[in-house]
């Protein structure tokens, strides 16, 4: 079976998620809270669960298009993540600001103020994708450790 | 004894979660996805790119031809371009796996060319875009629609107005 070392590898090390909202509308927050709570997309499957403090995250999950306000905030909590940590771009916003390309009071794409790994367009995002993205991201943070 | 049954029904039905990451995902129909393009049957009336909120479409004339570009990392998935796609040149897959590393970020592009051609009347150089014939009467025979086809858009026109019509 190839899964079950998988699994293993999985359970000794799980990554913890910690979301970032730099500016989104919530509607890819409200995508990522269904990834993780509702038993239907269930991201703990994957080994990951959502925490409260950065320094205990692994994985970073960013969504908005980094409004010039709380881009310091941003800035700032994403250094207090420790190494090795793999980003996230939930929605088209993070990635190439979406709707709101070109706009003054938006600083997106995202990736030249962080470093990003995995992008996943939409608007929002379908939980499956998320999933499929954040899957991504542990096979990069396993690499990374 | 109502939780008993509540067990033996969950029982039954084995857990909700869906399989997918190590199994398929349930996809709907009519799921608003990924954008697909066909230049074959595309007017090169450039709505889409007009009624695109998030400017994802752009047409730039090239010496080929004009090339037709939708960046999935900026498309919304709203579905203006396939309402106003007059004929469904441009539609919505349901295809929603679109997660990809930042190296592939600009890859992450539907492309289309709208080859020129030379018009087989007059032999100027046009775009080989489908001919805006939905309202003609009556309906074009296939030959006609490819003899409309291999025109510029003058001699569509004056192929139309010359075209003989049965009493």
């Amino acid at each position: 079976m190839g899964l079950i070392p998988d699994f293993k590898k999985i359970a000794t090390r799980s990554p913890w998620l910690y979301r970032i909202n730099a500016g989104s509308c919530n509607g890819c927050d409200v995508e990522m809270a269904v990834t993780a709570l509702i038993p239907r997309y269930d991201v703990e499957r994957l080994g990951c669960q959502y925490c409260g403090s950065p320094k205990h995250a692994d994985i970073v999950l960013i969504s908005g298009p980094l409004t010039v306000r709380v881009k310091d905030a941003v800035l700032r909590l994403y250094e207090e993540i420790p190494e090795p940590k793999v980003t996230v771009a939930v929605g088209v916003c993070p990635i190439s600001g979406g709707i709101f390309r070109e706009s003054y009071a938006v600083l997106a794409p995202i990736d030249q103020y962080i470093p990003i790994d995995v992008n996943v367009p939409g608007c929002p995002p379908r939980p499956q994708a998320i999933i499929a993205g954040v899957a991504k991201a542990i096979e990069i943070w396993r690499e990374r450790l | 004894m109502n939780f008993l049954t509540i067990f033996a029904r969950n029982l039954k039905q084995g857990p909700q979660t869906e399989a997918f990451p190590f199994g398929p995902a349930f996809t709907p129909e009519r799921l608003r996805g990924r954008i697909e393009f066909k230049a074959e049957t595309c007017e090169g009336c450039r709505i889409c790119e007009r009624v695109c909120p998030a400017n994802a479409i752009r047409f730039a004339k090239t010496p080929d031809g004009m090339t037709f570009d939708c960046w999935h990392n900026t498309c919304v998935f709203c579905g203006n371009c396939e309402f106003y796609c007059p004929t469904d040149a441009i539609h919505q897959t349901n295809d929603w796996n679109l997660a990809h590393a930042n190296a592939d970020k600009f890859e992450m592009v539907e492309h289309g060319l709208i080859a020129n051609q030379t018009c087989v009347e007059c032999g100027a150089t046009a775009l080989n875009t489908a001919p805006m014939v939905k309202n003609a009467k009556p309906p074009l025979s296939s030959e006609e629609y490819s003899e409309v086809r291999a025109r510029c858009p003058k001699c569509r026109a004056k192929y139309l107005k010359n075209r003989k019509v049965p009493a």
